[in-house]
């Protein structure tokens, strides 16, 4: 015990010595990113009483559930090249469960990160067959937190349900349960419905620093959820989806649904 | 030692190993290293009733050891409340070389295999943080997951583990016809061979490898239509794929009745029968079904009869009397 102990202090003072020796100290920073969920102009509030909210074909609706998965977040810096947040394969890191119901889950703080300035980020909404076929993950993407189809092995990527008073379905409910991921070779008919969003700091950019954590405020709209590149969703045709194929109009839609509000 | 080590890994019933006549294993082994407390730990799982929302259903309930982990008693599987399944509960063995699980391949890992019978209504209707929560509470689960991951958090991906350890060490290779073909000394009989040629020429189109099974699915020609249930598209949602379900390994098929992904028959006569006399037509069909006019395998009857006669070479005794499998004591 005593001859391991010497060891490890041993060991810590060459490591120390080491990376005195070496490079010149390069600061480490990090990064606030939070992701504010709102419905056109407004912030959005889950289970309002009335239907407050509506959509761009005139249909009223309120929101009981909003969650997605944000993974494989980049920072591009001014040369080109990226800052990539790391990925373990238990889930443990890089991926990240943005729920409306929990404050906390909205605003993630990325580590680790060379102090300089960045230009634009990219994330995927969604989680990629590669993290899937690893097997059982923990954190965020732990099966218990619901978001695991189990029928078809894989996450749902962005979940939005609420009532809508012109749905068909009981209590009036819609239900959009966008995931689907999977290439297997020699089946093109598959869907993936994972979405990259590219997001420029438009020159306001952020510049990390170890004394400095920049926040980027970034907006995701509800109603560009249902109406965008994919197509406009009404209620009233279509309020309950629950397969890859089912949803490819709103993966669209979403990918289009973030902007950068702000930074500081 | 590095040789003792070895010498050991021989003899230690926790090692994974590959047979020889088999394909390359598929599990994230990397992920998930089996051991000793790992798999008891999984075993206990896979029998006990916790999994399930009112305690009454277990792994176990439907797939039973002593028939390769089938269930011979129904055509489609019983869960909580006696609900009915959609499908017939299939064997477990083999796992760890496989990359699709359930009968429309909607599973691709192994870890996930426990997870759709649990979340099902009609199988075990329990969720998996309630499942976590009941294990949590129990002492023996306690011990049992720290001496199997060194910490005393109980998670999902720490139970599906265990299960999993369990699981793909679940690995039967040593029927009659894997000692004939490893040149280990066993003799089929004239019949058997006969059968074995038959096989080899009509049925390893689909029943490739010696996993007997290609993993790919297939429509051979059950039904017209597929209204009751359209298989693999399901998944897919490709009306190409409609009416296509798993290939199944034959592994242990004499023992895993009834057949086919609704278990409408029940015996392997049967089953032969159908591909001799009974495909019915479709636009999926099997192009290997489809023989210029005639639909089906062109099979003799000497045929038929070989064939079911290699079939039960294909039965491994020491996998269904396998002591690291059966019911644990507590």
């Amino acid at each position: 015990m005593k001859a391991s102990k010497i060891f490890l202090f041993v060991a810590a003072l060459i490591v120390l010595s080491c990376s005195d020796n070496e490079e010149p100290a390069i600061t480490n920073g990090s990064l606030k990113i939070e992701f504010d969920n709102v419905v056109g102009s407004t912030n959005l509030q889950l289970n309002t009483p009335n239907q407050i909210y509506t959509n761009t074909v005139g249909e009223s609706f309120n929101v009981t559930w909003l969650t997605y998965y944000i993974s494989n977040i980049k920072l591009k810096r001014a040369d080109g090249s990226y800052f990539i947040d790391p990925v373990v394969s238990d889930g443990s890191k890089g991926y990240y469960l943005i729920d409306e119901m929990d404050a906390a889950s909205q605003v993630l703080t990325l580590a680790d990160i060379p102090a300089g300035e960045y230009t634009e980020m990219t994330f995927t909404v969604g989680v990629d067959a590669n993290q899937v076929t690893q097997g059982a993950q923990v954190g965020p993407l732990d099966p218990a937190k619901g978001l695991f189809w189990s029928w078809n092995s894989g996450y749902i990527f962005f979940a939005i349900e609420g009532v809508a008073g012109v749905s068909t379905q009981e209590g009036n409910v819609f239900q959009y349960h966008v995931g689907g991921y999977k290439l297997i070779s020699g089946n093109t008919n598959l869907v993936n419905n994972l979405r990259d969003v590219t997001l420029s700091f438009n020159g306001d950019n952020p510049a990390v620093s170890g004394a400095k954590t920049p926040e980027v405020h970034i907006m995701m709209d509800v109603l560009k959820a249902f109406k965008g590149p994919g197509s406009e969703v009404s209620f009233a045709s279509n309020a309950s989806r629950h397969s890859p194929a089912a949803c490819v109009d709103i993966a669209n839609n979403v990918q289009a649904a973030f902007v950068v509000d702000h930074i500081h | 030692m590095g040789c003792g080590v070895d010498e050991e890994s021989v003899e230690n019933p926790y090692a994974f190993e590959a047979p020889p006549n088999f394909p390359a294993a598929t599990y994230t082994f990397q992920n998930n290293p089996i051991t000793e407390e790992g798999f008891e730990l999984g075993r206990r799982l896979f029998y006990d009733g916790a999994l399930s929302r009112d305690g009454s259903v277990s792994c176990a309930s439907c797939h039973q050891q002593h028939v390769a982990f089938a269930d011979p008693l129904h055509r489609l599987s019983i869960g909580v409340d006696e609900r009915v399944g959609i499908r017939n509960a299939p064997a477990i063995q083999n796992v760890a070389f496989k990359k699709f699980f359930f009968w429309d391949g909607g599973v691709n890992h192994v870890d996930f295999v426990p997870i759709a019978a649990i979340l099902n209504p009609l199988e075990m209707d329990e969720t998996i943080a309630n499942i976590v929560v009941k294990l949590q509470a129990e002492e023996k689960y306690k011990t049992r997951f720290r001496a199997a991951f060194k910490t005393d958090e109980i998670n999902s991906q720490r139970m599906l583990h265990a299960l999993s350890q369990f699981m793909v060490l679940m690995v039967s290779a040593n029927s009659r016809y894997d000692r004939y073909i490893r040149n280990e000394g066993e003799v089929l009989n004239a019949a058997e061979l006969r059968g074995l040629t038959a096989f080899q020429q009509k049925c390893t189109g689909c029943h490739a490898t010696d996993l007997f099974t290609n993993d790919d699915f297939r429509n051979n020609g059950l039904d017209a239509t597929f209204e009751k249930d359209n298989g693999r598209e399901r998944i897919t949602e490709y009306s190409g794929d409609r009416g296509k379900f798993k290939v199944p390994s034959l592994r242990n098929v004499a023992l895993t009745k009834p057949y086919m992904h609704d278990g409408r028959f029940k015996t392997l006569e049967e089953v032969l029968m159908h591909y001799q006399s009974g495909v019915k037509d479709s636009e999926t069909l099997d192009p290997l079904l489809r023989n210029n006019e005639t639909l089906g395998i062109a099979l003799s009857d000497q045929e038929r009869s070989d064939i079911l006669a290699f079939l039960l070479t294909l039965t491994d005794d020491s996998f269904i009397k396998d002591k690291r499998f059966s019911q644990p004591p507590n």
